[in-house]
């Protein structure tokens, strides 16, 4: 495929009229192959527990299938581009999932939608599950069924010096300008803090909201914001890349966990992703993979279900 | 600028504007086709369709692109419809654009001119002909900007796509600017390449404004393909077979080309009483019209012989003009009859009135021609595809044959040098002189010409005037003109016919109505006209 664009793209150049018609061809050809294939890309395999064997026994209608993961792949660590091969997603949530798969058989295609669409993608059927770094909270449970693998703890992202001297989301934050994404749990806790910012006279923080993590570090590096509230390690990775203009204020512990959303309509897809997930974390893969992305060990949370009914 | 060549060269965002050409495709076809549907609906002026027509604009037009790309991606499944992302993408962006071509579909069609509509269905054209061959051709040329304009928006618009995981060059871009954290080298790449393919959308659109432009030698190869482009076939044809033709007595007769006969009364008195013994060509009986609450025509009677030339005078709004379009079956009436030749027009064998399809049918086999005020030539064809154009479409005849008879009626009202020559570059009398030749093509029984000469600048007014005495002098071709050309209507006519209100004030033959007036209505208009004029009515 990438070949046959790269050829087309100097051929156009040097089109002479009688080749016209051929290069008519060509483009739709290559229009029809880009409708046919899919650009979705797949990670490297990992190890498989022992129990997999048994749940795959328990759970065969889930083996050879492919589903589909509804991520939103601005977040490197957990889910980005592969910046050597962006044809692949790379990231600790792409590997976990790829393991829970392998562990029941299916494999996974993924579907890259803003965060705010995740959710509803997964709602419409246009994905089967949901691994990407969203927190699990009641409100969310309302529109999937949750089973929680990641305890959060966010950092708070300043400009080189923090200026502001924004300590956490707390009045610190009042009359300061936080970018996040659309969506976020950090939304309304930084709008609750409202009250507090008019006991101390103080105006409201203000928040402006992005569709994904480059967007919001922008905001940042340009002035338009002060702060970015999100998962410490994604903060770890923006100040990484721009280690002169971004510094991480403090780390935060917010009463979450990070879950893996599933549809509400499916109690035994479910039940197997748990208990993969469950077998997973037996075999100490988790950890591995929490190691390998540089993501702290004391993430590991032992699953549960927060589901709403 | 290593960082900007290497995204612009990365084969993953090179395959993203496969995806964003295939939106784009997508969305403008399918809108080409939900366009021409609400334009023909809309066009239709049936009430539910038109109303359907204006809800689906109103909804589509007035609502943002990314809703209704989210609307058809992610609501459509609970209904059961679960398009693919490209699928979704496409359908939305084919609603969207629908609406907006539709209105460039309709401007362009609006945008010809009504006189040639007139001209086109006083031919004979049935309302698809008239579309294929009139409509289209000129709305197609009018609407390319706009098309080019909109085709340049619906790809830009296909970024928005990215929201609904249609996986096209911005959301390439978005998520590889999230993974490198290089924002602006890859944002200006993907820059370049939008810019690069809306460059081709504008040259597509210089091209095809160049290949449609009228005034270019129509020898391009892209034009020659084009179904109201034709290859000129007498170009190729010996002049011999010209004058084969010649001894076509048909032609002899309606275009003689001897000197002006000399009309003295005893011959003018002597040819009324003969023609007034000649079969009824055209019969009104009871004619009225009504344009609302104004009554155009009221109770109209008239029979005109054949061979006969009759000449309606009167005032501006006396009904000339409205009288002709009945004739033609232009205008539908209220009440009364018209017959040609006994045959009363406008009624099928079962007596339920006809379609415009079979009135059109009609006007073709009824052998009425008709020559407008202001020519109504069909701007995009040359003066010899005016006249060959309509015997192809309407009557069938082969290309060869039509174009031959073109050039020799051509020939016969001076203008065989400017055959291929567009209308634009005719003057008036010229363009008036195709119009009477475009008439006379398809051998009509009654030939009705409406004020010819009314729109020409003065000094033209006498070469068509010859033309139309030229036809007259020899007799044969049965002709109804309303005219203000006082001392033409005496030297052409047999008979006047003065209108006032929609009624025939008086008639007679002509010289003697105009030297010798009786009515006080005519007198006066006679008087005005004359002064004008200054025609010798007193002689």
């Amino acid at each position: 495929m990438h070949t046959n664009l790269v050829d087309h793209a100097h051929g156009l150049r040097r089109a002479g009229g009688a080749h016209r018609h051929w290069q008519a061809l060509l483009l739709g050809a290559i229009c029809l192959l880009a409708l046919l294939i899919s650009g979705h890309a797949k990670a490297a395999t990992a190890a498989v527990p022992a129990e997999c064997k048994a749940l795959q026994a328990k759970y065969p209608q889930f083996k050879g299938k492919t589903f589909v993961n509804a991520i939103n792949p601005h977040t490197p660590g957990y889910e980005a581009l592969d910046p050597n091969d962006p044809s692949k997603y790379v990231g600790f949530d792409i590997d976990l999932g790829e393991t829970i798969g392998n562990c029941l058989g299916f494999t996974m295609t993924y579907k890259p939608v803003t965060f705010a669409a995740l959710l509803t993608t997964l709602q419409s059927g246009q994905a089967d599950i949901v691994i990407s770094d969203i927190y699990a909270t009641e409100e969310r449970a309302k529109a999937a069924d949750f089973i929680t693998y990641s305890k959060v703890f966010d950092g708070v992202l300043v400009a080189k010096g923090n200026p502001k001297k924004i300590t956490g989301i707390n009045p610190s934050m009042c009359g300061t300008t936080a970018a996040e994404n659309t969506g976020y749990v950090e939304v309304p806790l930084i709008q609750n803090l409202s009250p507090a910012c008019k006991a101390a006279s103080k105006p409201e923080a203000a928040v402006q909201l992005y569709d994904n993590n480059a967007n919001c570090i922008q905001a940042i590096l340009s002035g338009r914001a002060d702060t970015y509230v999100n998962d410490v390690n994604t903060v770890d990775q923006a100040v990484k890349a721009y280690p002169d203009q971004l510094e991480k204020a403090t780390a935060v512990t917010l009463p979450y966990s990070v879950g893996i959303g599933v549809p509400k309509d499916k109690p035994e897809f479910r039940a197997a992703v748990m208990a993969a997930l469950v077998a997973v974390q037996k075999a100490g893969i988790q950890t591995d993979l929490l190691k390998k992305w540089s993501l702290g060990a004391e993430n590991l949370e032992t699953p549960k279900l927060i589901v709403s009914n | 600028m290593d960082l900007f060549l290497h995204y612009l060269a990365l084969p993953y965002l090179l395959k993203g504007i496969g995806f964003t050409i295939a939106v784009t495709l997508l969305g403008l076809a399918g809108g080409l086709v939900v366009g021409l549907v609400l334009a023909s609906m809309q066009l239709s002026r049936v009430g539910p369709l038109a109303l359907f027509a204006r809800g689906h604009t109103v909804i589509f037009r007035g609502t943002p692109l990314i809703l209704q790309l989210v609307f058809a991606y992610d609501a459509l499944p609970h209904i059961g419809l679960k398009l693919s992302a490209i699928g979704a993408a496409g359908l939305a962006l084919a609603a969207n654009e629908g609406p907006f071509i539709a209105e460039i579909l309709r401007a362009g069609v609006l945008g010809v001119e009504r006189g040639q509509l007139l001209a086109g269905r006083a031919l004979g054209m049935t309302p698809t002909v008239l579309m294929h061959r009139i409509i289209a051709p000129q709305a197609i040329r009018m609407i390319v900007p706009a098309l080019g304009n909109e085709s340049v928006s619906a790809l830009k618009n296909s970024s928005l796509a990215s929201v609904i995981a249609v996986d096209e060059l911005t959301l390439r871009s978005t998520q590889l600017a999230s993974s490198t954290f290089d924002f602006f080298s890859i944002f200006f790449a993907s820059g370049l390449m939008y810019l690069l393919l809306t460059g081709a959308i504008a040259a597509i659109q210089l091209i095809a404004e160049a290949a449609l432009d009228l005034d270019r030698p129509a020898s391009e190869r892209f034009a020659r393909l084009l179904p109201w482009r034709r290859a000129s076939v007498a170009a190729s044809t010996p002049r011999a077979s010209v004058t084969t033709l010649s001894n076509d007595a048909l032609l002899e007769r309606q275009l003689p080309s001897g000197p002006g006969k000399d009309y003295k009364p005893q011959d003018r008195t002597q040819r009324y009483a003969e023609l007034m013994r000649q079969r009824a060509a055209v019969q009104i009986s009871g004619l009225s019209k009504r344009y609302g609450d104004q009554t155009v025509l009221e109770g109209f009677d008239l029979t005109v012989r054949a061979g006969e030339v009759v000449a309606l005078l009167g005032p501006s709004g006396s009904g000339k003009s409205t009288l002709l379009r009945c004739i033609n079956h232009l205008e539908q009436w209220n009440s009364g009859d018209i017959r040609l030749d006994g045959q009363r027009l406008g009624v099928r064998v079962d007596g339920r009135p006809m379609t415009q399809h079979e009135i059109a049918n009609e006007r073709a086999s009824a052998g009425v021609g008709m020559v407008f005020q202001h020519f109504n030539l069909f701007s995009h064809l040359t003066a010899c595809e005016n006249v060959a154009g309509p015997l192809r479409w309407v009557h069938g005849m082969a290309p060869a044959d039509a174009e031959r008879r073109a050039r020799e009626l051509l020939d016969s009202v001076g203008l065989a040098h400017r055959a291929d020559a567009l209308p634009r570059h005719l003057s008036g009398g010229q363009q008036q002189r195709v119009a009477i030749a475009r008439a006379l093509a398809p051998r009509p029984r009654v030939l009705l010409l409406d004020e010819p000469t009314s729109a020409l600048d003065p000094e033209l007014v006498g070469e068509v005037l010859e033309v139309i005495q030229r036809l007259a002098i020899e007799g044969g071709l049965t002709m109804i003109i309303s005219t203000h050309q006082l001392r033409f209507a005496d030297e052409v006519a047999d008979r006047v016919v003065f209108m006032s209100g929609g009624a025939v004030v008086e008639e007679g033959p002509a010289h003697e109505i105009l030297t010798h007036p009786r009515h006080p209505l005519t007198m006066r208009f006679l008087s005005v006209m004359s002064a004008d004029s200054r025609l010798a009515v007193a002689s």
